[in-house]
């Protein structure tokens, strides 16, 4: 234990001389909140998406449909002839148009009387700007829904689209400060098997063997600080956040710490597995790019999982960032989600628990 | 134990393969207490396996191994408390200094020399407080020799410790396992060079192919093999091998480094006769020379090269 505190707080010593170490592990995901910040403003809404819309059922009923659209703050709506409103998407002044089709209160009256038809809202979409239509399709879907059940219960119809309004204007930077942690720790993790290999190739894991220090102290040493980096990592990255840019964070922390904990976990598991494979420090810089490059971009931390593309999803669902994001969205923000808490917290535990037994398996201390 | 007292290490037949490779084929040899030994011989003569067998980082195949009267495949741990082994530092922790270093590494055995201590003894009090990385070649070396005494080991291995070091770096090196040997300590060194070995070590064995070729003193490596002295000069194809073989006083013939050495009994006769056969050719042996047979040769004769290759 005294040796273990010992070659940890050497670790600690290393890094904080080291800049260059210094910078990679805390002050570039502190760089990413900045950038994220500044770019996308202390609040959502801000961007607005211009929707042509064109009411063909003209009742109260489509006027009501008309005001919970225009509540969604994220819509900016132009009203207009079919014709018009396809004109104005082809010249790009709109980039979607949303179409209530006739007869909308007569089904609306119909359905009240028990029947089963149902009645599309159209949404015309432009094929080259996927994410737009895809969101826009999202916010219409979710609006019809809540009229939907409005209009089952009896209700007022217009109460029902507040809720919606709500999750959809979830700011952009407090959407991405747990992404930008959760980066932070895949890159932590990642990255330990560098100095892992460099240190069995220069010979000394094979040394250390030859004095009283069990090897896997030095190893055991290496995760404490890791760990260590973890939670400064995050204190650091959700406080700049909250102070600099009005990020609102509901959670509980000790839930938040111990997602980050096992977060950081997984990927030192993963990082440990990479260097029981690779035998030089250059090898290992190459593959833990090629590793932490597309993870960090198709595990869709930094867009929300819906407006990736379907492949891309599928991708995804492989990649354990995506739920190491999702949870951490989840604990801390209480974000859209793409998996429930559990299975997030499933999958993490089994990323960490396999490459943990691969490497245990195949390491090669020399 | 009172073969402990006597003998550090004793090895008897030890093998180590790895597939077909026959890393070390039967060697036995031991070192006595207080003794430098040395291992010489070409990369992949099998010294460092079998100093890594010593050091318990590998068990042997078959063959016996004692050191300091404990099995290494029975006492590992109770050895590395009691060896110690030289690492090299600055690749685990560049960016601590001389005096963090030897205390956390002293932290690792039940028993370790003050620090302070440890620092006058390899003279680096006035880098005591600078980073390892920063230290000269030199510097990081004798750091390193210091690593391997915090223990304060009854047998110390060394590997290679100057190689890469200026002249002057390596005799002030020199001084310091010389001191070591003066403090009652047991060496055990690798070495390519063998100036070193001559320098430093009472005994030395050379290996090759697995194999202890030769062990003995240096001088009676030497002496076993060559009673002559070495005249050398520039190989000239016109002076052809089988022709000075026959020179007066010529016992043996070499090719070292672009040189022919011709070991000869009558210097004075044997040069005579060179300079003779070369005049009749109307052309001078350049870099004429004349020493003592040295190690040097006592490896190329026993494995065909030098051990630079």
């Amino acid at each position: 234990m005294r040796t273990l505190l010992g070659l940890t707080v050497a670790n600690v010593k290393s890094l904080v001389r080291d800049r260059a170490a210094l910078f990679w592990t805390i002050f570039f995901p502190i760089m990413f909140v900045f950038l994220f910040g500044w770019l996308f403003g202390g609040n959502g809404g801000d961007t607005k998406v211009s929707v042509g819309y064109v009411d063909l059922d003209s009742t109260p009923a489509s006027a009501g449909l008309r005001q919970a659209f225009s509540s969604v703050t994220l819509l900016n709506l132009k009203d207009g002839s079919l014709e018009d409103e396809k004109a104005a998407m082809q010249h790009g002044d709109v980039s979607a148009v949303i179409v209530i089709p006739k007869g909308l209160q007569d089904a609306l009256v119909a359905a009240r009387s028990g029947s089963k038809a149902s009645i599309a809202i159209e949404v015309y979409g432009d094929p080259s700007q996927n994410q737009t239509t895809q969101l826009v399709q999202g916010v219409v879907a979710q609006v019809a829904n809540g009229f939907n059940l409005a209009a089952q219960g009896g209700t007022a119809i217009l109460t029902v689209s507040q809720l919606t309004l709500q999750s959809t204007s979830i700011s952009a930077v407090t959407y991405l400060v747990p992404s930008i942690l959760a980066m932070a720790l895949m890159q932590l993790g990642v990255f330990a098997a560098i100095p892992l290999v460099q240190q069995r190739e220069k010979g000394i894991l094979k040394r250390i063997g030859a004095t009283p220090l069990a090897r896997w102290k030095l190893v055991g040493s290496n995760v404490l600080l890791r760990l260590m980096i973890a939670v400064v990592d995050a204190v650091l990255i959700v406080g700049i956040g909250i102070v600099m840019f009005n990020v609102k964070i509901t959670g509980n922390p000790l839930e938040a710490i111990g997602v980050v904990l096992l977060g950081a976990a997984a990927f030192l598991a993963i990082g440990f597995m990479l260097a029981s494979f690779l035998k030089t420090e250059e090898q290992a810089s190459g593959v833990v790019q090629i590793v932490q490059m597309p993870m960090m971009f198709l595990s869709g931390i930094f867009f929300s999982f819906d407006f990736l593309p379907g492949f891309l999803q599928t991708v995804a669902r492989f990649l354990p960032l995506t739920y190491l994001g999702d949870a951490l969205r989840q604990v801390m923000v209480n974000g859209t989600q793409v998996a429930p808490l559990g299975m997030d917290l499933a999958i993490l535990t089994g990323w960490l628990v396999v490459c943990l037994a691969i490497s245990a398996r195949s390491f090669r201390w020399e | 134990m009172t073969q402990s007292g006597e003998f550090v290490i004793r090895v008897t037949d030890l093998k180590k393969y790895y597939g077909d490779v026959k890393a070390v084929d039967g060697v036995t040899f031991e070192v006595a207490r207080g003794e430098v030994f040395g291992m010489l011989g070409p990369n992949g003569a099998g010294k460092t396996t079998t100093i890594e067998v010593l050091e318990g980082l590998r068990p042997p195949d078959s063959g016996n191994v004692e050191v300091l009267g404990l099995d290494v495949r029975r006492h590992p741990q109770s050895i590395k408390q009691r060896i110690g082994v030289q690492l090299q530092s600055v690749s685990l922790y560049p960016r601590l200094t001389v005096t963090e270093l030897l205390d956390l590494f002293g932290s690792f055995f039940s028993h370790h020399v003050p620090t302070k201590q440890l620092i006058d003894a390899v003279d680096l009090g006035e880098r005591a407080k600078a980073w390892s990385m920063n230290l000269s070649g030199g510097q990081q070396q004798r750091l390193s020799i210091a690593l391997a005494l915090v223990n304060d080991p009854e047998l110390v291995f060394l590997d290679e410790p100057t190689t890469g070091l200026d002249p002057q770096a390596r005799r002030s090196l020199w001084d310091l396992i010389k001191g070591l040997q003066e403090r009652g300590k047991s060496v055990i060194l690798t070495t390519h060079y063998m100036e070193e070995a001559t320098e430093l070590c009472n005994r030395v064995a050379i290996m090759d192919h697995g194999r202890i070729l030769e062990m003995g003193a240096v001088s009676e490596l030497i002496g076993r093999r060559f009673k002559e002295r070495a005249v050398f000069f520039d190989s000239n194809p016109q002076l052809p091998m089988d022709q000075l073989a026959r020179l007066g006083g010529v016992t043996r013939t070499a090719q070292e480094d672009g040189q022919t050495v011709l070991y000869s009994k009558d210097v004075p006769g044997t040069i005579a006769a060179l300079l003779a056969a070369a005049d009749g050719l109307s052309l001078e042996p350049r870099n004429l020379g004349i020493r003592q047979a040295t190690l040097e040769d006592v490896f190329l004769d026993l494995t065909g090269r030098a051990l630079r290759d």
